[in-house]
């Protein structure tokens, strides 16, 4: 049993939590609603000005349809690697696994602004500066390890009879993995690609490098909208942030359960 | 030249297909690394429609033999033949074998008919007739109101029944089972031993079961395999199994039996002290003034207060009663006699009327018959 004080201590702890962890959320929710013309908290006034504003923005408008092509290539080319190789480093005995293993988490270790450099001059090597896509590939490469891990703590627990027992039930190996193993892993591949999906729409200082004037991504024009001048209509896209993310766990909680995207490591 | 060895092997599969729905020879598994063989030159044949259970402890290479059967595994030596063909070369996929896996291996993501369905839509099976087909073999595992229930909303029975429908709906060769009833408790477990036995014998298809459970395997099988060591120690029906075993492993494996070392005597052996209990030589070669090794049954020994009750047994020992264990339908004491040291002999006493007869300490007499005390080699 605890006592009532500790009982108020962790009550504390746990409110405490939840303000300071929403605090940034709410301010920028109730700073995207204000009539005034200036970003502040609390707001002065209600109105939707702001919303209105950056529906009709194009530059914003452009940026955001190009965030969800960069998302979308990058989900195109990280869902099938990653799904791949988190199967084949949980559930096949490999030369070399470990090794296999640093090098597909290295995106990890190395500062971002590290790949982008490095990115910038592949990808301007190779004459592909200047599209949206490859935005989409370096995202992919970037965040790699988090749909490796998810999909390999889905493949980890998965009974290895499983196979063997779709093998008896006479399904060949392309059929075994279509039918048993791809289903088994599939909240992990869902979970890591809405991960990617977030990831990909929010990446910034690499989409900072790879993009010029008429490529930018939604938080590169951001960024450059704070330079010039604040204005609340930066608070309105950040809830529109917010609430793409709240989507995104909406749905995995509808699809796989939230209860595996937390104890996925 | 080339026309003789195709030509036996023809005549071979003929033979083997009249009467063998499995035949396996000489199979051996060996891992390499300088260990013994996991499974060394194991042969057996199974007829159609026969119940067979291979029972040994864990590592005896029961399990490592099955996989083999159902080609999870290649055998390092040897050939298997199921229904008459040749498998060596047949992936699992392409054997006519259902399995039932120790931890069942369901596929979570389906439902229970999805899952009976599976091997039908793998197998190629008219898609027309399937529903029936599923329909019909969750009846037969009583399940037919189940079929469209997640693996996960069925109890653990339920489960076992289901895997059962999956590895018989294709109406395979050879079913196999993989301990499937090792995980259940007691009362599920003697239940669903009555419930193979029920559905085997009605679709009479051939079934090897592995099993470490002795009682398992008495009760529901026609055959018995005995391994240990990767080796096949006995083959037989269960009484006979049981009745006479033919080494001392089987001896000990199966039932409560207790164990004298002493010298091999012509009707017997003599006990340290020089006495003559009397017994049957059991294995080849057993020559007089060996050490041996003699072992009776808790069954098979009687136990009496007077030396007078006991005047149809071949040999009797007065003992003093060391222990008494009350086991519900029966007791079982441990007794010792001065004239053998060292050994405890262990008695089953049944007596509907009367328990607690002897209590610690008291002296009383115990006999057996000589075909009962089995005289085996000693083991080295």
């Amino acid at each position: 049993m605890i006592s009532a004080t500790q009982r108020r201590v962790f009550w504390g702890l746990v409110w405490f939590s939840i303000l300071v962890l929403s605090l940034p959320t709410i301010i920028v929710l109730g700073a995207s609603v204000t009539s005034g013309n200036m970003i502040a908290f609390p707001p002065e006034g209600f109105s939707l000005k702001w919303y209105e504003k950056i529906a009709l923005a194009r530059d914003i408008r452009g940026a955001f349809g190009r965030s969800l092509i960069v998302a979308f290539v990058c989900l195109v080319i990280s869902v099938p690697v990653g799904t791949f190789a988190g199967i084949a480093l949980t559930r096949y005995r490999l030369r070399f696994t470990s090794l296999i293993q640093i090098y597909l988490l290295l995106p990890f270790t190395i500062p971002l602004i590290g790949s982008g450099i490095g990115m910038m001059l592949v990808f301007g090597n190779w004459g592909i500066l200047g599209h949206v896509w490859p935005v989409g590939l370096a995202c992919a490469v970037i965040n790699l390890p988090f749909i490796i891990w998810s999909v390999s703590s889905s493949a980890a627990v998965l009974d290895s009879d499983l196979e063997l027992a779709a093998a008896n039930c006479g399904a060949g190996r392309i059929e075994t993995f279509l039918h048993v193993t791809l289903p088994g892993v599939m909240p992990g591949v869902i979970t890591g690609g809405l991960l990617m999906f977030v990831l990909a729409m929010t990446e910034f200082l690499v989409s900072l490098l790879l993009t010029d004037a008429r490529t930018v991504t939604l938080p590169v024009q951001i960024y450059n909208n704070i330079r010039s001048i604040i204005t609340p209509d930066l608070a309105a896209i950040s809830s529109v942030f917010v609430v793409v993310a709240l989507i995104a766990v909406w749905l995995l909680d509808k699809l796989v359960g939230l209860e595996i995207f937390l104890k996925s490591k | 030249m080339r026309a003789s060895p195709i030509l036996s092997e023809v005549t071979k599969t003929a033979v083997a297909g009249q009467s063998h729905a499995v035949r396996v020879r000489d199979v051996t598994m060996d891992f390499g690394s300088g260990s013994s063989p996991a499974v060394d030159r194991a042969s057996f044949d199974l007829e159609k429609g026969k119940f067979l259970t291979i029972l040994g402890p864990s590592g005896s290479g029961k399990t490592t033999l099955l996989r083999m059967i159902a080609g999870f595994q290649r055998p390092t030596r040897g050939d298997i033949t199921i229904g008459g063909k040749p498998v060596d070369a047949a992936p699992p996929h392409r054997r006519s074998v259902g399995m039932v896996f120790q931890k069942l291996a369901l596929f979570p993501h389906m439902t229970a008919a999805e899952n009976v369905a599976f091997p039908l839509k793998m197998r190629r099976f008219n898609p027309a007739k399937t529903p029936a087909r599923v329909r019909e073999f969750l009846d037969l595992v009583k399940l037919g109101d189940f079929g469209g229930r997640r693996v996960n909303e069925l109890s653990g029975g339920q489960q076992q029944r289901v895997a059962i429908a999956r590895a018989l709906v294709f109406e395979p060769e050879l079913l196999l089972l993989d301990e499937p009833l090792a995980a259940l408790d007691r009362k599920l477990r003697e239940e669903m031993q009555l419930e193979f036995r029920r559905i085997q014998r009605e679709l009479g298809v051939t079934t090897i079961n592995v099993t470490h459970d002795q009682r398992e395997a008495l009760v529901v099988s026609d055959d018995i395999i005995v391994m240990d060591g990767g080796i096949i120690q006995q083959h037989a029906k269960p009484v006979e199994m049981y009745r006479a075993p033919e080494n001392l492993f089987v001896s000990s494996f199966l039932g409560v039996s207790t164990f004298i070392d002493g010298q091999v005597a012509e009707g017997g052996m003599h006990a340290a002290d020089g006495s003559l209990l009397r017994g049957t030589p059991v294995s080849v070669g057993l020559q007089t003034g060996q050490r041996g090794r003699g072992a009776i049954r808790a069954e098979q020994i009687r136990i009496d207060q007077d030396q007078g009750g006991l005047s149809h047994c071949d040999t009797v020992l007065q003992v003093a009663i060391k222990d008494v264990i009350f086991e519900g339908e029966r007791l079982l004491y441990t007794a010792a006699s001065p004239i053998l040291p060292g050994v405890d002999f262990q008695i089953y006493h049944h007596d509907p009327e009367a328990f607690d007869l002897y209590e610690v300490g008291q002296q009383v007499w115990i006999g057996w018959k000589a075909g009962d005390l089995k005289v085996f080699k000693a083991a080295d």
